[in-house]
């Protein structure tokens, strides 16, 4: 009679992402009972954090974006706060509500990503075309905003670089009006259909105690029911002139999971609303930059609602210290830690990203489960590869 | 099958014919159907050779250094000292826009263009003179037909003809 340990096979899974060879996962099965799944994240290891100590604190904005690519928003915002902690600098208020807006836009387009993705990974590729072409609206005006369409490199020491566009406010509300009518076709054809419930529900259960212990972040935590979200816990930008709820679920299975990132897609639509009705007048960069830049070009410059940057930011030197920022994003927290000796560049900088702190769920919700819930837990934890190797 | 599933099938059933008969279209036919872009896109970059005041900050804040600070030959002889001027690599490009924002003279701005192939690799590397003679226009293989995104609150997303035909 064989041993157990000859029952079991090792399966390799992967690699996932298709540009880089990131993540593969090395499970052990028994028959198709997952007995242990370990993901293997990649190689490119503080690659952007290393980086960054070579580059300029301006030039970091776009290098930090790059892990991230479907919530770039998140990593600039939290980078650019750790920045703005050790200049000693806020952002004017009306500066403050566009990134408020930018980063909901943001999260809305990165949950459509990721639902479309796990959709596609359950074998609805309906979903996945959904989701993405609904994206497209968010990803354009985010883009008229922006001037791109995901490495918005936006926000900025001190400010934003660019005002609302005219009009933004209406073609915004259409959006999000055919969005709210388009999610109960969503619930019909996709979340409430049998198959895609008896895929996800009671699938990869993981409890409020263990989401708690394994520091787990973002939509996953709160599916579990713990209702943390830094946008609540430590308010940053205009979150603490917005109403809006955390969004939790009790179940902790991957049907909860998926279903916290809809609710929220609704609470973000919610949140932009009130940015564009509240949003006050007023100048987008600090006043310590504004007076800067020449009067003639500053003249310019608050006609067309594009800053120009002033000749320091070139070079910018931050005074010797440390800082610590953190932002809500996408997939959870995002977490920035710098420390300037002075010169142009940082000392030391370190990024938390969510993908990374989620990783750990992996092995943790497989074990026991069958193979073809792979994919439906995986999709369901919304991890993005690069990310956690940033 | 309990009949709430047997409802919830007909329904996801009925929402795919409903859209396979009337939902957005989201596929536009490139190179045959080419999107306007918005105000403001961040393209590629025009360089105005006679209002540049050759500061270096398009090169000093470049993240990708892309922007390079090339010495201009004829100017240096007529000067008696050593000019330089701005060039791009569109290799390393990642289209930030820094310097465009830094640009203190407005001597580069953008463009809405961004979709040109090149055969080597040497060809996407401007120096200023290259750089002054402005961006390529894309060629198709037959004029394209231009449309532009709108925002419809029924449809989401619509590509109508730009010129309103």
């Amino acid at each position: 009679m064989s041993s157990p340990e000859e029952k079991e096979l090792e399966l390799l899974i992967g690699p996932q992402h298709p540009a880089s060879g990131h993540m593969r996962l090395v499970a052990r099965v028994d028959g198709d009972v997952v007995v242990e799944l370990r993901p293997n994240i990649g190689y490119v290891h503080r690659s952007v954090e290393k980086l960054a100590e070579v580059k300029k604190y301006l030039q970091i904005i776009p290098l930090v974006e790059r892990p991230s690519l479907a919530d770039t928003t998140a990593n600039n915002l939290a980078y650019v706060m750790a920045l703005e902690k050790l200049l000693g600098i806020e952002a004017p208020e009306r500066a403050k509500y566009l990134r408020t807006l930018l980063a909901e836009i943001n999260r809305i387009h990165s949950h459509l990503y990721g639902l479309g993705i796990h959709g596609v990974m359950i074998g609805s590729s309906t979903a996945y075309m959904w989701c993405f072409g609904d994206r497209e609206p968010f990803l354009e005006l985010a883009q008229e905003l922006t001037g791109a369409r995901l490495t918005y490199s936006y926000i900025v020491p001190g400010g934003v670089r660019r005002d609302l566009p005219a009009g933004f406010g209406e073609r915004a509300e259409k959006v999000l009006r055919y969005m709210e009518n388009r999610m109960k076709d969503y619930f019909d054809l996709y979340f409430n259909n049998p198959v895609v419930r008896a895929r996800l529900e009671g699938v990869g259960t993981l409890s409020r105690e263990d989401a708690i212990r394994l520091g787990v972040t973002g939509p996953n935590l709160r599916a579990s029911g713990v209702a943390y979200d830094v946008r609540r816990a430590d308010p940053y930008a205009a979150y603490p002139e917005l109403e809006f709820d955390v969004i939790t679920e009790e179940a902790g299975d991957s049907f909860a999971r998926v279903m916290v990132r809809v609710r929220e897609i609704v609470e973000s639509m919610g949140i932009i609303r009130q940015v564009l009705r509240k949003i006050p007048e007023g100048p987008i960069l600090h006043e310590n930059y504004e007076k800067l830049i020449p009067p003639k070009t500053r003249e310019v410059m608050k006609r067309k609602g594009i800053i120009k940057f002033p000749s320091v930011f070139a070079n910018l030197r931050v005074p010797a210290g440390e800082a610590i920022s953190r932002v809500e994003g996408g997939r959870g927290e995002v977490v920035f830690h710098i420390v300037s000796d002075g010169k142009p560049s940082p000392y030391r900088m370190r990024m938390v990203t969510p993908s990374f702190r989620n990783v750990i769920l992996f092995e943790h919700l497989t074990k026991g489960a069958r193979v073809a819930d792979i994919p439906a837990i995986y999709g369901s934890l919304d991890y993005f590869p690069p990310e956690a190797d940033r | 099958m309990s009949v709430s599933r047997a409802i919830r099938h007909a329904k996801a059933i009925l929402t795919g014919f409903k859209y396979l008969l009337a939902g957005p279209r989201l596929t536009i036919m490139y190179p045959d159907e080419v999107q306007e872009l918005p105000e403001g896109y961040r393209g590629m970059i025009e360089y105005d050779w006679d209002s540049c005041i050759k500061c270096s900050l398009c090169a000093m804040v470049c993240p990708a250094d892309a922007m390079k600070m090339y010495v201009s030959r004829e100017e240096s002889e007529r000067e008696g000292k050593v000019v330089k001027r701005p060039g791009i690599n569109y290799t390393r490009c990642i289209f930030c826009g820094f310097c465009v924002d830094i640009c203190p003279t407005d001597s580069l701005k953008f463009t809405k263009v961004h979709d040109v192939a090149y055969y080597t690799y040497e060809e996407q590397i401007y120096p200023p003179v290259e750089f002054r003679k402005g961006v390529p226009k894309p060629l198709y293989f037959r004029e394209p037909r231009r449309v532009r995104a709108v925002l419809d609150e029924r449809r989401g997303m619509r590509y109508e003809p730009a010129d309103g035909s």
